[in-house]
């Protein structure tokens, strides 16, 4: 591979990446709870993207097959069970959060230069062709898990918690060139579960208090 | 010395004329999808001619600032545009200001537009005033870090060299992931500056939605038509500047007059194609709440900020 | 130039000491002072300039029998800057003092308060000239004392009381954070001169400079109005005669700028860690934003523009800052940059501030009262005041052409050349900064709007503004002088620029007047031509010539046919003042946007009538906002001293037996001690 066509590849592989990561601040600055669920469904779609350019670029095959169930769990499955979700519901947006949405797009401002700081020192050490996504990898699970303490409806939650998994994903790619499938399909296995579960638990949580905001949860303690 | 001259007047007179031209081609895009014939697209020139044989009429209430604002906000605005590289890449007046002096410019303009709205004593205008004193504040700090993203993948904040470099490819950072955002940045900025959806509606009359509308609302006659216009070019000048600096291709780069003619041509589709956009957006989306425009305005902080980061930290 | 020294000296002394000689007889009181004070201003502006152009640096020396102090007197470029703009500002005062004190006949002496006058700009003409220590703080001390004075002109009102007793106590603790400094340097040269402070024969220690550095920062920032030291600034500087404001507010702040320059470039040599540079910035850059924002809030005039000199030290502070980031990392052309936008911020601001105090000072005398709510339609009533107010807005605002917007384009350069410096976080800060200045300058521009269009455009609020009429004309003549050098500063920075240069050279190095003035004088290029460039006269040509290019197309398509004059429409009913938007209307949406600053609370009581819920009788609203700096950080400290004043009160018995008793044993331990 020449080297011109190898830093177009990394050009590539980082505006994945970015648009990854603009997902990520559309889900945050989003009240909408059935787009939040779409535009995870998206990030999903330009995550597997992504990995697919670099086991084009790569010629590592096994990424492949991780891209293509990313995109039967995440982008087709797990969106279908939380929209379903969100369909029973009674609420359409997120009216009230913990932390207001400029001041949470400021802190994951904030977020992202923390993780591009802390990758700093490794960043040269990886691969060459991605070597810089570690950072945003590293900037979407910061932001994935500031969602969960954001938000208080247990559907943002979850897909907070989804979007650090993407991160996750999109740190393993970049950092190792994939996780071995054995452990990629375990990993994506558990996800679908879990968001069974918590689906699951949505319900149960409507059923009981009428809401799915989570700080109900509190007046289980008596 | 002749020809900087003759290329002001011709940058001065494509301007003035093209800008009626997208106010109105938005509006017929919008009239196609909502299944109505519309106006014509050349509606806008006939409505201008019509204000200006108008006699105005001026509240008695009125101080000298409220007739002399549309002489300066349509000075000021144009100058603004004269720093634009329209569909040569070198403009003259490029030495004049760089970015920042154009951001400054367009502000010069709002100030008096605020006070005009102050001057006439209707609680309409105060309105205005204030709502768009809120709105130009928010806007400014995505404008400027944005405007510093792209410059710094061209090394300078002088628009015309920023174009010239980006056209010919030359002396200038390539990577996407910056110019991505800061495009979309400065595209949620270039929205609520020029008062489109989804932070104003520049169709309405409804008090409780209008920002530009209720500042301008004691105006008439000759005064209106120059604000409008005004409000047409400063539309225009962010168009020409997102085309410009994100797809200057085809803008002439030499002064032969080919390059010229051409330049003129893929200028005219570029900004024409842009405006179908905003009219596509302002039928897809409903204005937002005045208090929710700061998420919107959020959003476009964070995106030059992150172009920003990008461009430093990918670049190591 | 000596004698042009003597003579400034002089002309103020005489008009400190000569007007209290003539008591009963105001009207020749306030000649005599504020012709002596103007004959200074315009010897200071002549001894300013030549300052600034010579090629060495005037000293001047009379020793002292009192050890340490000589009164030690050095005429270098900086100083020589600072001359020159307390002179400018100081004439233009004088000028405007003789209409506007005669609102003073009678009610205070104007013998006292022409002599305070013509002292105070003594002091602070002698603070930026003084080559020792001692005398520095000897005039310092005075220039605090005066201004505090003059704060308390008006001392029948208790909130003027107020204002000057705080404005005393946070003066007297920055002044010994200011000894501190000098003790520092002091105690490792043995002396108080400022030549030997410049160059010691022993470097003073990494551990002691920082010290300095703090010291200095603390001590100056109070006086100049830094957050979170700023507290007093909304009080003390509204209170004075306006005159006095525009001086407080223009120059006296400026001092501080000085002396800090003066501390960190000169006696620090311009060495230093980056996170001093870091620092500085830090401050300046929350000082403007919070100094705007406080204002926006502010609905009397004059505090409005006391909390907008927060605001400008703070851009100031970020030109000094980025500058000294820059020397750190031995960018030394940047570095030059840096100072030289802080310090052509600096006289701008002196000079647009001290036109919209007097101004202020015109609507005070014009209508009795300083609350915006009760102005309105003053601009057909005072068209010349109206007028240059709206030339010192549009200044502060920093548009086009006028002086602000060329420093504040300055300072933004400064902090885009940021891409030079090696370290990332600096790289990515500093653009933040720029990002955190334009809201600054924006709500700024939304501020002014509010000033200028709540008090001059529209219906007059109350009576006061409707029977308001046009100041005198030496009161006119003070506001132009200064109108017109705020478009002057604005369309000709190829002149200012080389004579900040010279001020420059010295401090950061290297001399850039050449490389920042491009295209034979007619563009400012930051360094580099190809990077940014500006030219502000074509910018003001073009907007004349386009307006007239305006006017022209209006003449082309429809001509100027007569206008039609009518009513505003008020939707059917006739319009009053009470439809009109209020200032605090105005600034709502902002104070809700940015609530989690403001912390505003709110309070809206009803009388209702008896038949109908919907309809009441009467409605009171009231808001204010919290004044956070104060609350969490000034009171806890306020609380502890008193606590402590409290123990000790046990030792305070009244008994005059027992006080010498504790004279005596102080003696005996000291005694001991001295053993």
């Amino acid at each position: 591979m020449s080297l011109l066509s190898q830093q177009f590849g990394s050009q590539m592989v980082n505006l994945g990446s970015a648009l990854l990561l603009l997902t990520c601040f559309a889900i945050v600055a989003q009240r909408r709870l059935s787009a939040c669920v779409d535009l995870f469904a998206l990030q999903s779609v330009l995550l597997a993207a992504t990995a697919a350019l670099v086991a084009f670029l790569t010629g590592i095959h096994h990424i492949y097959i991780a891209a293509a169930l990313t995109v039967v769990i995440k982008a087709v499955l797990i969106p279908r069970i939380l929209k379903q979700v969100v369909e029973r519901l009674n609420v359409t947006r997120e009216l009230v959060m913990n932390v207001n949405v400029p001041a949470s797009l400021l802190i994951c401002g904030g977020l992202v230069m923390l993780a591009f700081f802390i990758t700093q020192p490794i960043i040269p050490l990886g691969f060459l062709l991605t070597r810089d996504s570690l950072a945003i990898a590293l900037a979407i699970i910061l932001i994935g898990f500031f969602t969960m303490i954001a938000r208080k409806k247990a559907v943002t939650q979850v897909i907070g918690f989804l979007v650090m998994e993407n991160g996750l994903f999109l740190g393993a790619t970049s950092a190792a060139y994939g996780m071995p499938l054995i452990v990629e399909i375990g990993v994506f296995f558990d996800v679908l579960v879990g968001a069974l579960i918590i689906g699951i638990y949505t319900h149960r949580l409507q059923d009981a208090f009428d809401s799915v905001d989570t700080t109900k949860l509190t007046t289980l303690k008596e | 010395m002749l020809q900087a001259v003759m290329l002001i007047v011709a940058q001065t007179i494509v301007l003035l004329a093209v800008s009626p031209f997208i106010v109105g081609l938005i509006r017929k895009v919008k009239a196609r999808l909502q299944c109505r014939r519309g106006a014509s697209a050349f509606q806008p020139y006939a409505d201008l001619a019509k204000l200006f044989r108008k006699q105005p009429v001026v509240s008695d209430t009125t101080s000298w600032i409220f007739t002399a604002t549309p002489y300066i906000l349509f000075a000021s605005t144009l100058a603004a545009g004269l720093l634009v590289p329209v569909f040569v890449s070198q403009t003259p007046l490029n030495f004049a200001g760089n970015i920042i002096a154009l951001v400054y410019l367009l502000a010069l303009g709002t100030f008096f537009l605020i006070l005009a709205g102050l001057d006439a004593g209707s609680a309409f205008g105060g309105m205005g005033s204030s709502r768009e004193a809120i709105v130009a504040s928010l806007t400014e700090p995505a404008m400027i870090l944005s405007i510093f993203a792209i410059a710094l993948t061209a090394g300078s904040t002088n628009l015309s060299t920023i174009v010239h470099k980006t056209a010919l490819l030359e002396g200038i950072v390539t990577d996407p992931s910056p110019h991505l955002m800061a495009f979309a940045a400065l595209f949620i900025v270039a929205l609520a500056e020029t008062g489109r959806v989804p932070v104003d509606n520049p169709a309405t009359h409804l008090e409780l939605t209008m920002i530009h509308e209720a500042m301008v609302l004691e105006y008439s006659g000759r005064y209106l038509a120059l604000v409008e216009w005004a409000a047409g070019l400063k539309l225009l000048v962010f168009l020409t500047l997102i085309v410009n600096i994100f797809a200057p291709w085809g803008i002439a780069t030499s002064l032969a007059p080919g390059a010229l003619g051409l330049g003129l041509a893929v200028y005219l589709v570029k900004v024409s194609g842009l405006a179908v956009v905003i009219g596509v957006i302002e039928s897809m989306f409903a204005k937002l709440r005045l208090f929710r425009v700061t998420d919107l305005l959020g959003v476009a902080f964070i995106l030059a900020l992150l172009a920003l980061v990008f461009f430093y930290v990918l670049r190591g | 130039m000596m004698l042009l020294l003597a003579a400034v000296l002089v002309c103020y002394a005489a008009g400190t000491l000569l007007p209290p000689c003539l008591p009963g007889r105001p009207k020749l009181q306030n000649y005599l002072a504020h012709g002596l004070a103007c004959a200074a201003g315009l010897l200071g502006i002549a001894l300013g300039v030549a300052g600034l152009v010579a090629p060495e640096p005037l000293t001047a020396s009379i020793a002292s029998t009192i050890p340490f102090l000589s009164f030690a007197i050095r005429l270098d470029p900086l100083a020589a800057f600072f001359v020159l703009t307390i002179s400018l500002v100081g004439l233009a005062a004088s000028i405007y003092a003789f209409g506007y004190v005669t609102e003073f006949y009678g009610r205070c002496s104007l013998g006292a308060l022409g002599s305070l006058f013509n002292g105070f700009l003594l002091s602070m003409t002698l603070v930026v000239m003084a080559d020792n220590g001692f005398f520095f703080l000897i005039a310092w001390e005075l220039m605090s004392l005066l201004s505090y004075f003059l704060v308390v002109t008006e001392h029948e009102k208790a909130e003027v009381r107020y204002a000057g007793f705080f404005y005393l106590i946070m003066t007297h603790v920055g002044t010994a954070f200011i000894i501190l400094t000098f003790l520092i340097f002091f105690q490792n040269t043995g002396s108080f001169s400022f030549d030997v402070f410049r160059h010691p024969n022993t470097p003073l220690p990494q551990g002691l400079r920082t010290f300095a550095f703090f010291a200095a920062l603390i001590g100056f920032g109070t006086k100049a109005g830094i957050v979170p030291l700023h507290v007093w600034l909304p009080y003390a500087h509204p209170a004075a005669p306006s005159h006095i404001s525009a001086l407080m507010s223009g120059v006296m702040i400026k001092t501080a700028i000085y002396a800090l320059i003066r501390v960190y470039f000169d006696f620090l040599g311009g060495q230093f860690p980056w996170w001093w540079g870091f620092l500085v910035l830090v401050i300046g850059a929350v000082s403007a934003l919070l100094g705007v924002m406080y204002a926006l809030m502010e609905h009397d005039l004059k505090s409005l523009l006391a909390f907008h000199s927060v605001e400008n030290i703070g851009i100031i502070l970020l030109g000094i800052g980025a500058g000294m980031i820059f020397q750190t990392y031995g960018l030394k052309e940047f570095a030059a940059l840096g100072l030289l936008a802080g310090l052509y911020h600096t006289i701008n601001h002196a000079v647009f501030k001290a036109l919209l105090f007097l101004g202020a000072g015109s609507l005070l005398y014009a209508t009795h009262t300083r609350n915006m709510e009760e102005y309105g339609g003053l601009l057909r009533r005072m068209p010349w005041t109206g007028f240059f107010f709206l030339v010192g807005a549009v200044s502060i605002s920093a548009l086009p052409p006028t002086n602000g917007f060329v420093s504040e384009w300055l300072v933004f350069q400064s902090l885009f050349l940021s891409f030079h410096i090696p370290s990332i976080f600096l790289k990515l800060m500093l653009p933040l900064a720029a990002a955190m200045l334009a809201l600054t300058s924006v709500l700024a521009l939304a501020c002014f709007a509010k000033a200028f269009g709540i008090s001059f455009l529209a219906l007059p609020r109350s009576s006061h503004a409707r029977h308001a009429g046009e100041v005198p004309v030496s009161m006119r003549v003070g506001m132009a002088l200064l109108a017109v050098v705020c478009v002057a500063l604005g369309i000709a920075p190829m002149v200012v620029v080389p004579l900040l240069d010279r001020v420059i050279a010295p401090l950061a190095g290297v001399s850039i007047a050449d490389k920042v003035i491009a295209l034979d004088g007619w563009a400012l290029a930051p360094v580099n031509v190809e990077f940014s460039s500006l030219s502000s006269p074509v910018l003001a040509l073009l907007l004349v010539a386009l307006s007239l290019l305006g006017l022209g197309l209006v003449a082309a398509f429809g001509g100027l046919a007569k206008t039609r004059h009518y009513k505003t429409w008020g939707c059917g009913i006739n319009l009053t003042p009470r439809m009109e938007y209020t200032a605090t209307g105005f600034v709502q949406p902002i104070k809700r946007v940015f609530s989690t600053i403001y912390q505003p609370t709110v309070k809206l009581e009803a009388e209702l009538l008896e038949e109908s819920k919907y309809f009441a009788k009467r409605q009171r609203f009231e808001f204010h906002i919290e004044p956070v700096f104060q609350k969490y950080l000034y009171d806890p400290v306020v609380d502890f001293f008193l606590a402590m004043a409290d123990r000790l009160r046990v030792i305070q018995a009244g008994n005059l037996h027992l006080y010498l008793t504790y004279i005596f044993v102080t003696l005996i331990v000291l005694l001991l001690i001295a053993m």
